[in-house]
């Protein structure tokens, strides 16, 4: 345990009102960036946030399995991230940094968009549920009723109800419906690597009305995407790894949530059982959660769906499908690919391979599209939005019927 | 403000149709506009008014389009932003990111350089920002940039985390001492 943790419980347990006068740790970016990093010249890669016309996006570049194709399928939405499918077919796409919420609409040969909200803060969550979109911003719960045929709905301020804790750092938030409709919220550990507060690396889930809170799981990192497996209806969830650690990793997981209540290693404990090289304890694993799957250094995993359609071949359903944003802290560049995971019929093993690929270049070590989420279509297509280009491309199969 | 505002407006009615390259006629009153509050060439003379020359181009498209959006900047800024296209902001991007920035920051003190010099070191200030602090991509360009601007702006991103920034710049001021900030000001003010 750190001095500084120690400090602060001591200052809980006497209840003093110097609380606020703790010594600052270190910037949060900077948690666990030694001095041999010092002249790293390593920076998240810079966002884009203008439009990107469909002229401009090289998507003849993308690679897919035989019998698989992606087309753009709707562009001038930047910084798109999560997107949810409204009852009536409307999509919903939340962003960071430019702080809007596009709503998109399907004209059949052409996509329209407008913007639902704006001038937020990274409001990157989004979820659908009984006709209300729900939008979760770093400081904000909003809920819009019916917006789907009622575009100026005024927002229902949740925030209070809620009262998800306003920490900035790895608190922009995936947000899900489960099977159990209540509403899914990851909450991020506050820096690189640290002793996490109480409130933060945690899964919650909350009643669609912000009551009930539960922590279903502790120590996670940073979780962007989860999905409930179509059979077993266990929760699976990937997880982001530590930064400034070295190119090997640790590597980012995915796991799954065989039950509530257990502890998935952060800080003490990455991977397969590596112990954090800055946060020491004994036994650092002892207890931990392996994930099932490992799926690569500085990968940034985010959007993760299980495959329920009937477009895709057979080998697909249930399967899953994890968008890798691709790597910043990392010498050679790493993921900028969406992978499917294969998992054993006990859950116990998984198989990662690629499947659409290129928006990397190997040999340049060049990037020029990010994807961030997936959204599995009526159809049985799948939408990948790309955070780089405020575009998304829709991957729709169609080998069979050429035959 | 306002007295800043109206310097504007005077500003863009008395440009001349312009002869910096522009494409479209109305970037190239933007950035007449532009330069009455930030200096002609983008170097400002203005206190509290950054300088805008030989920032990288992705950093004043972005910050501008979050101008633009209302999620950052003055009240002022925003106004004069208000409306304008992603096509003029990138054409004003381009414009201002080719320009050299010619700084005049005044008398430099030897023991604040030292302490500056330092600060920028440990804070890691050159991973993003490059160790001449020349800036590259969404990071701004530090080295030449007005003192008293740097002092405010890294203060604003310590005490109340700014949104737009994607968190790396509010977590790396945090807990960063007033005295430390200084330093680095007058420090980066005065690099190359």
């Amino acid at each position: 345990m750190s001095k500084s943790m120690i400090a602060v419980m001591l200052l809980a347990a006497f209840g003093s009102a110097q609380a606020q006068d703790k010594p600052a740790p270190p910037p949060a970016w900077q948690q666990g960036k030694g001095p041999a990093m010092a002249d790293s010249k390593l920076a998240p890669h810079a966002g884009k946030n203008t439009e990107t016309p469909a002229s401009e996006i090289p998507i003849d570049k993308l690679k897919l399995p035989k019998g698989f194709k992606a087309e753009i399928w709707a562009t001038g939405i930047p910084g798109g991230r999560e997107m949810v499918r409204g009852a009536k077919g409307k999509i919903y796409v939340g962003t960071r940094g430019i702080g809007r919420v596009y709503e998109v609409t399907d004209q059949g040969d052409k996509r329209t968009s407008r913007i639902v909200v704006d001038k937020l803060n990274q409001p990157s969550g989004v979820a659908f549920q009984d006709n209300s979109l729900y939008v979760m911003s770093i400081d904000k719960v909003l809920r819009y009723d019916g917006i789907e045929d009622k575009a100026d709905v005024a927002a229902v301020d949740m925030t209070k109800a809620f009262n998800v804790p306003v920490t900035t750092h790895h608190n922009w938030k995936y947000i899900t419906f489960g099977p159990d409709r209540k509403l899914y919220v990851p909450i991020g550990a506050p820096c690189n690597i640290c002793e996490p507060p109480e409130h933060g690396a945690q899964i919650r889930r909350y009643n669609a009305d912000g009551s009930g809170m539960e922590v279903l799981a502790r120590g996670v990192r940073n979780v962007l995407g989860m999905d409930w497996h179509p059979k077993s209806g266990e929760l699976w969830f990937v997880d982001q790894g530590r930064d400034w650690a070295g190119d090997a990793g640790p590597e980012e997981e995915l796991n799954r949530m065989a039950k509530t209540g257990q502890f998935y290693g952060y800080p003490y404990c990455h991977a397969q059982g590596i112990p954090d090289p800055d946060i020491k304890k004994d036994k650092p694993c002892e207890g931990v959660v392996k994930p099932i799957a490992l799926l690569g250094p500085h990968a940034s995993v985010l959007g993760t769906r299980f495959y329920t359609g009937n477009m895709f071949p057979a080998e697909y359903k249930d399967t899953l499908f994890i968008a890798r944003k691709g790597s910043w802290n990392r010498t050679k560049k790493f993921g900028y690919d969406v992978v499917n995971v294969k998992l054993s019929a006990d859950g116990k093993k998984a198989k990662v391979k690629p499947f659409l690929t290129g928006f990397l270049d190997r040999k340049t070590d060049a990037f020029w599209g990010r994807p961030a989420y997936l959204l599995q279509m009526p159809d049985g297509s799948m939408l990948v939005s790309d955070e780089q280009l405020g575009a998304i491309y829709r991957v729709s199969y169609s080998g069979d019927k050429k035959k | 403000m306002l007295a800043l505002l109206r310097q504007g407006r005077r500003a863009l009615l008395l440009a001349a149709l312009c002869t910096t390259g522009f494409s479209a006629p109305a970037a190239a009153q933007l950035a007449e506009r532009c330069a009455s509050c930030h200096g002609t060439g983008g170097t400002s003379v203005t206190p509290g008014i950054p300088s805008i020359a030989a920032q990288p181009k992705v950093f004043l498209e972005n910050l501008l389009i979050l101008v633009r959006e209302g999620v950052r900047g003055s009240e002022a800024m925003q106004q004069q932003m208000k409306g304008v296209s992603d096509r003029d902001i990138i054409a004003l991007a381009t414009h201002f990111s080719r320009l050299p920035i010619r700084p005049a920051p005044g008398e430099s003190d030897a023991a604040l350089m030292q302490q500056g010099r330092l600060a920028s070191a440990k804070y890691r200030c050159g991973i993003c920002h490059l160790r001449n602090y020349r800036g590259r991509e969404g990071s701004p360009r530090l080295a030449g940039q007005r003192e008293e601007y740097l002092v405010d702006i890294m203060r604003a991103f310590r005490d109340a985390p700014l949104p737009g920034t994607e968190s790396n710049m509010s977590a790396s001021m945090y807990g960063v001492s007033d005295a430390d900030i200084r330093a680095m000001a007058h420090f980066l003010a005065r690099s190359r």
